[in-house]
């Protein structure tokens, strides 16, 4: 039987009989529930946040202030934490004011409120403010000390006798803007939210790759070892060739591997396009639909480029190295050196990506050209710093030049481990393996 | 005209597993390959089907080498039988068939009938892990013969079988000759061997220690067997006391001796004759394969021999 048509026969056997199992659906739904939470994540927190208004109380002792404490402490609690601020959106904090310290404290205590943020004149004339709450770090006690100095300040003019108009000068915002040290570098520089944005995407698809091939990687190992202990690969060694049996099983659980992908990534991509219809519906608020910031076709061809490039990769060293051990208990053993390989890139990866690790340093440029590397690094190099499409084009090469040669070695591996039962063979008899072939 | 195994040798790491393995098989009949644990059958077996090569030596099968036949050329059913558990029988009776390029209508229809003549037709759907050990076996005997191999080999295929089972095996491989296939089993238990075999070669320590018709192996010791019964049975010192004879089995019904090259078993006739009772039984037979065996290897009950543990842990 010709080669191409014994792996198609082998991959077809490893595609239906995984798809058809239980697990392989619920793990598919757990998976696509799993990234439709994480990408509607901004809008649960949205919804949940909208039910309970934090209440805040007010006591002034002292009737001459410039401005309504009120109206300072509604306007710098509710400051918005998101670039496009929804206007009718319920505030966070809601402010009133009560008469007396006693009662307000008191009410604290009962829960009614939150805090209570007490103003009264000290005997320099200076104002002294005081917040009564239970909850004494995070955001809001930070936002009251904000409030209070803006408070004391605009007293302050008030008294040296400066206008409210001339107040409102004072206090508009100043002109700020961020760029290259090097004067020479042109390419437009990305608002913070954005470069974020960007950097997380590639730190979310490094993950992805990962996943796929520790994951099916094992998978594939473990099909391996469990054709070697229910000793059906002699039956079908008969038939077919290591090389067509090892091809068919990388090429099967790949395609297994796919069609999961193609379900979280869509799924996913789906709730992240209409996050805000999705919004509007539920919180009853207005939008249309938006791509995260920095998502490219660009970014999405390397993604996909290095996923599959990378999952074959390592998916047939995955299986010449379940090939050698007989049990279902060495597997973890035998794909170890796989498993740390892997991890090496992608903690480079990660690293780079959330900014532990500089980016743009040289042996990072030249690591994230190694084969079993790139498909982690090239993408968190793409999506926080942009790089020339030549280098990934040349990453790319190297990656496939590495697969041939990795197949090669796999597929002898493969050949003589198949028959091997009993003890595990060392690096010494692997070696010998590779390069007798038998 | 023949499969021709022709001065194999093999070694793996310290121990010589095949010490220069020649003999013929001709087409259409049933062979044995006769040895104990680890005497180098299942190496053999490997090389001639091209999963392992040999250091030197060659096989080949109607004049061409053994590797450059089709696939579809070999059946083959290792000793340790092996389906996939969780796959209904069927469905692995023809995906193995489309391995070998059966068209998949065609397997699926071969394989029903299959199943339909060893009466396990209503499994067909079931997942091999359902079926219980006999019925896994005559599964795996389909999946050895599905394709219509024209040779047939066989990894210890007695092994293991309950008496029904091997009785169905029999008349299955002698069904695989009468439709000229070539069937080459290898086992070390000699009663089927005798009953069933045309040729037969006895391999120990990786060396063919005699091989070809099973009649001439079973006259290659010179041996006679003559087994006589009286009605004095009880006294059996007269056959002692013959001179080139010796009792190898002494029983109820008739005793059973071995008459030594070149002694005419008649003595034995005669011998009965004056000894006086009457003669009930008289009977010269050639040894069975367990005696040449015996004589020529040693007893079998040395079940592990050296090769038994290297076999397969050494690539």
């Amino acid at each position: 039987m010709s080669t191409i048509t014994n792996i198609a026969i082998v991959a077809r056997r490893e595609f239906e009989v995984r798809v058809r199992t239980r697990s392989f659906g619920f793990g598919t739904l757990l998976l696509v529930i799993g990234v439709v939470a994480i990408a509607l994540l901004p809008v649960i927190v949205r919804y949940i946040d909208r039910q309970d208004a934090t209440r805040v109380a007010v006591v002034v002792a002292s009737d001459d202030l410039a401005v309504d404490p009120v109206d300072t402490l509604t306007r710098l609690l509710n400051t918005p934490t998101s670039a496009n601020p929804d206007p009718d959106a319920v505030p966070d904090y809601i402010v009133s004011r009560v008469d007396d310290l006693d009662t307000g404290r008191r009410q604290v205590i009962d829960g009614q409120y939150a805090a209570l943020f007490s103003i009264e004149r000290g005997g320099d004339g200076e104002l002294a403010f005081m917040l009564y709450t239970n909850e004494t770090s995070g955001r809001a006690a930070a936002l009251a000390w904000q409030a209070s100095n803006a408070i004391a300040v605009a007293d302050r003019l008030d008294r040296l006798g400066v206008s409210a108009e001339d107040q409102a000068g004072l206090f508009g915002p100043a002109e700020f803007g961020v760029a290259w040290p090097d004067p020479n570098r042109t390419d437009p520089i990305a608002d913070t939210a954005a470069f974020i944005g960007q950097g997380m995407l590639g730190f979310g698809m490094t993950i992805l790759i990962f996943m796929m091939i520790i994951m099916y990687g094992t998978w594939i190992a473990m099909s391996v070892v469990e054709e070697k202990s229910s000793r059906v690969m002699e039956v079908v060694l008969n038939a077919a060739t290591p090389f067509q049996l090892m091809a068919g099983k990388v090429l099967g659980v790949a395609s297994v591997a796919f069609v999961q992908y193609a379900a979280v990534v869509v799924s996913g991509g789906l709730a992240l396009l209409f996050q805000d219809a999705i919004a509007s519906a539920v919180l009853g608020v207005g939008g249309g639909a938006s791509l995260p910031e920095g998502l490219s076709i660009g970014l999405l061809l390397a993604f996909a480029a290095f996923g599959v490039l990378g999952f074959l990769l390592y998916a047939c060293l995955f299986a010449a190295a379940g090939s050698l051990v007989s049990r279902q208990e060495d597997v973890n053993t035998a794909v170890m050196p796989l498993t740390l390989l892997s991890t090496v890139g992608y903690l480079i990866a990660v690293y780079a990506s959330t900014g532990m690790l500089d980016i743009r340093a040289g042996w990072m440029v030249a690591l994230s050209h190694v084969p079993f590397l790139s498909p982690f690094m090239m993408l968190s190099r793409i999506s926080n710093d942009g790089v020339d499409a030549w280098e990934v084009l040349v990453s790319i090469a190297l990656l496939v030049l590495m697969i041939v040669a990795a197949l090669w070695v796999a597929a002898r591996i493969y050949r003589a481990g198949v028959l091997l039962y009993g003890q595990r063979p060392g690096a010494r008899a692997v070696w010998h393996m590779m390069r007798s072939g038998i | 005209m023949t499969l021709s195994i022709d001065g194999l040798r093999k070694r793996f790491g310290e121990v010589q597993a095949l010490d220069g393995v020649t003999f013929q098989v001709r087409p259409g009949e049933v062979f044995g390959f006769l040895g104990a644990n680890g005497a180098g059958k299942t190496t053999t077996m490997r090389i001639v089907l091209g999963f392992l090569r040999a250091d030197e030596g060659s096989v080949t099968w109607m004049s061409q080498p053994a590797s450059t036949w089709p696939r579809r050329t070999w059946g083959y059913m290792p000793e340790e039988r092996g389906l996939y558990l969780r796959m209904p029988v069927l469905e692995q009776l023809v995906y193995y068939a489309s391995l070998y390029g059966v068209p998949r209508g065609q397997a699926r229809r071969d394989a029903l009938a299959w199943l339909a003549r060893f009466r396990i037709a209503e499994y067909a759907d079931r997942k091999a892990e359902s079926l219980s050990k006999g019925n896994q076996q005559k599964v795996q005997y389909i999946a050895t013969i599905l394709h219509d191999p024209d040779v047939i080999l066989m990894d210890e295929p007695f092994s293991g079988l309950d008496p029904v089972n091997v009785a169905l095996l029999k008349s299955a491989l002698l069904e695989m000759r009468e439709r000229g296939k070539t069937v080459i089993f290898s086992t070390h238990q000699l009663d089927p061997a005798e009953e069933l075999c045309d040729a037969v070669a006895i391999v120990d320590h990786g060396r063919i220690v005699t091989a070809g018709p099973t009649r001439e192996v079973k006259r290659s010791t010179g041996h006679q067997v003559v087994r006589v019964a009286t009605s004095t049975d009880g006294d059996i010192g007269w056959l002692r006391s013959l001179p080139h004879v010796t009792v190898t089995r002494p029983g109820n019904d008739y005793t059973e001796v071995r008459v030594d090259t070149g002694t005419d078993p008649q003595a034995v006739l005669h011998a009965a004759m004056s000894h006086g009772g009457d003669l009930l039984r008289f009977e010269v037979a050639d040894p069975s394969l367990e005696e040449v065996f015996v004589t020529r290897v040693g007893a079998l009950d040395t079940e592990e021999r050296t090769l038994a543990g290297v076999e397969e842990t050494q690539p």
